[in-house]
């Protein structure tokens, strides 16, 4: 699995190359994550009861999830390399008219109650179906938040998984400037939730995490330590997004 | 079902819990005014069918999205003004998505007479209408909710907002015999000197000012507008070159509502000189709903004046 993660690395790199226009540190932060839940985890099922989905609530790592996807075969490989332009399928943000795209994302916040809406509708019907939801940690800001971490707990949830990709930084810069998160996991805690933190570029940490929250009464959430931009130098661990000019 | 002499909410309500027991899909989500929105009737006959999801209307939205994306049939029901604050999720995770989602606004327009300005919703049919996908119902009274709730919750897919009041709810169309369909606009009364179009609990002080116009020899053509998105372009055309005058009356902002629904239709299908009545601004509190419609200039008497006004302004 770290080979996987490892090729989507280079290959979105690759794809930067010819699009400047990418979210570059906020998808580089989160490919293992992504990797571990569509390689291992998430069950395709034409079934809405017994399918798993996945929810990028960070919609703009879009990239990674594409590349993932043409890996497993859902959209043509060359079609990455289209990206963004007029005539592409893929859209800056994941759209249900991709396939293997479970729910239209993009803007902050929305993700996790549409996956609480989804997990609830999973339950009442008896079916076996989990729903994975990638949130940012800078997203912790979005009051929805507040409003679905509550509601879940009332609900039950023990079908649902977040995982927040915790690199550190929002769009303006790092989040400890910004708007502390520090005390985020204390806070889903005190709500009701089961709360894991792990390293989100190391495939086994990650696999051990999940693996913990999927036998949990409650929903999970797990605090994912990663760095923006993971592996392409010239942005790693910086609050820069993009590489403007190739030299 | 048997049409009940009862408020705008309660109609819903009861509704709500007949149609409960014919589509076992059916769920009603709300953000605490289960009580407020009758909505609470579905949830005691239907537990397991019903979600108060508490003070979130942002959430409220994307939960009843995600119920209907994995194939629930969600209808998510609180105030019209308090939705409105999930504008933003109701387009991008509703319309954008296409989900069968129905939205339920109650206590719009002026009904929600005490409140005052912050509870009374008179930008959300402008808010609405934008929303690619999304369509616009608003019913006039008890009547026409039976007409066209369970015709909206069982057959039609995809988006729609659907506009109610809190109480006052006058009998309107009860005599009138049609039937709903989306996109279909209803002549109540025939007439021949301005088409008058509305809808909602204001199509009363229509009917009465077509009443008085009569008396001053002005024949007026009365249109009950409830489905404002899809808009029948056909029966407004029609009525524009029969009449060469139309007026419109709306308990909402004239910026984006139903009067300006129909202009964009007339303006390039069969221009003629309108009159657009409704608010330009915020509410305000009163004892009773009357009080506000006189206050805004927007009762019988007030609608008569203003037809009268465009007929003789062109006519000199």
């Amino acid at each position: 699995m770290e080979s996987i993660s490892s090729y989507v690395r280079e290959l979105l790199i690759n794809i930067h190359k010819n699009e400047v226009n990418l979210h570059m540190g906020s998808t580089l932060s989160c490919v293992e994550i992504l990797t571990v839940l569509l390689t291992k985890y998430v069950k395709r099922s034409s079934n809405p009861l017994e399918k798993d989905w996945l929810i990028l609530s960070k919609g703009h790592a879009a990239p990674a999830l594409y590349a993932l996807l043409a890996l497993e075969g859902l959209i043509p490989y060359e079609e990455l390399f289209k990206m963004q332009s007029i005539d592409s399928m893929l859209q800056g943000h994941p759209d249900t008219s991709i396939a293997g795209v479970d729910v239209s994302t993009g803007s902050l916040g929305q993700g996790l109650s549409i996956g609480v809406g989804i997990a609830t509708w999973i339950k009442l019907r008896g079916g076996s179906g989990r729903v994975y939801i990638v949130m940012g940690d800078g997203e912790q800001d979005e009051g929805e938040v507040w409003e679905a971490i509550t509601h879940a707990v009332v609900r039950k949830l023990s079908n649902l998984i977040v995982i927040v990709d915790d690199n550190g930084y929002q769009l303006d810069g790092r989040v400890c400037d910004i708007k502390p998160k520090y005390f985020m996991p204390f806070i889903w805690s005190t709500i009701g939730w089961a709360v894991i933190l792990c390293n989100g570029h190391s495939v086994s940490s990650l696999i051990s995490a999940i693996d913990r929250a999927l036998v949990n009464e409650k929903p999970t959430v797990i605090f994912a330590k990663t760095v923006r931009g993971k592996g392409l130098k010239q942005i790693e661990g910086t609050d820069i997004q993009r590489v403007e000019l190739w030299s | 079902m048997e049409l009940a002499d009862v408020s705008m909410r309660d109609a819903v309500g009861r509704l709500l819990c007949e149609l409960g027991d014919e589509l076992g899909d059916l769920v009603i989500v709300t953000a605490d005014v289960g009580k407020a929105t009758r909505a609470y009737l579905f949830g005691i006959k239907f537990p397991g069918r019903y979600f108060n999801v508490g003070i979130s209307e942002q959430h409220l939205i994307d939960f009843a999205a995600g119920i209907a994306v994995a194939g629930g049939r969600p209808i998510a029901i609180a105030f019209a003004m308090f939705l409105m604050r999930a504008w933003e999720q109701i387009r991008n995770a509703v319309g954008r998505m296409n989900l069968n989602v129905k939205i339920v606004g109650t206590h719009a327009g002026f009904s929600d007479h005490a409140d005052g300005s912050s509870h009374q919703s008179l930008e959300d049919i402008a808010l609405m209408r934008t929303i690619p996908n999304m369509s616009v119902v608003v019913p006039s009274d008890v009547a026409d909710i039976y007409r066209s709730l369970p015709i909206i919750v069982k057959d039609i897919k995809g988006p729609l907002y659907y506009r109610i009041g809190r109480d006052y709810s006058p009998r309107i169309t009860n005599d009138y015999d049609y039937e709903f369909k989306l996109g279909k606009a209803y002549v109540l009364e025939d007439g021949y000197d301005v088409a008058i179009v509305s809808s909602g609990p204001i199509l009363y002080e229509v009917l009465n000012a077509a009443k008085e116009l009569r008396k001053l020899g002005v024949n007026a053509a009365i249109i009950n507008l409830m489905s404002i998105k899809p808009i029948d372009e056909v029966t407004l055309e029609i009525y524009a070159r029969k009449c060469g005058y139309v007026v419109t009356v709306e308990e909402h902002s004239i910026y984006g509502g139903l009067g300006s629904a129909v202009a964009e239709v007339l303006v390039t299908k069969y221009p003629v000189p309108m009159k657009l009545l409704g608010t330009s601004t915020y509410g305000r509190s009163a004892k009773n709903v009357r009080d506000l419609l006189n206050y805004y200039g927007l009762t019988a008497p007030a609608v008569a004046k203003s037809v009268i006004e465009l007929l003789t302004m062109y006519r000199r």
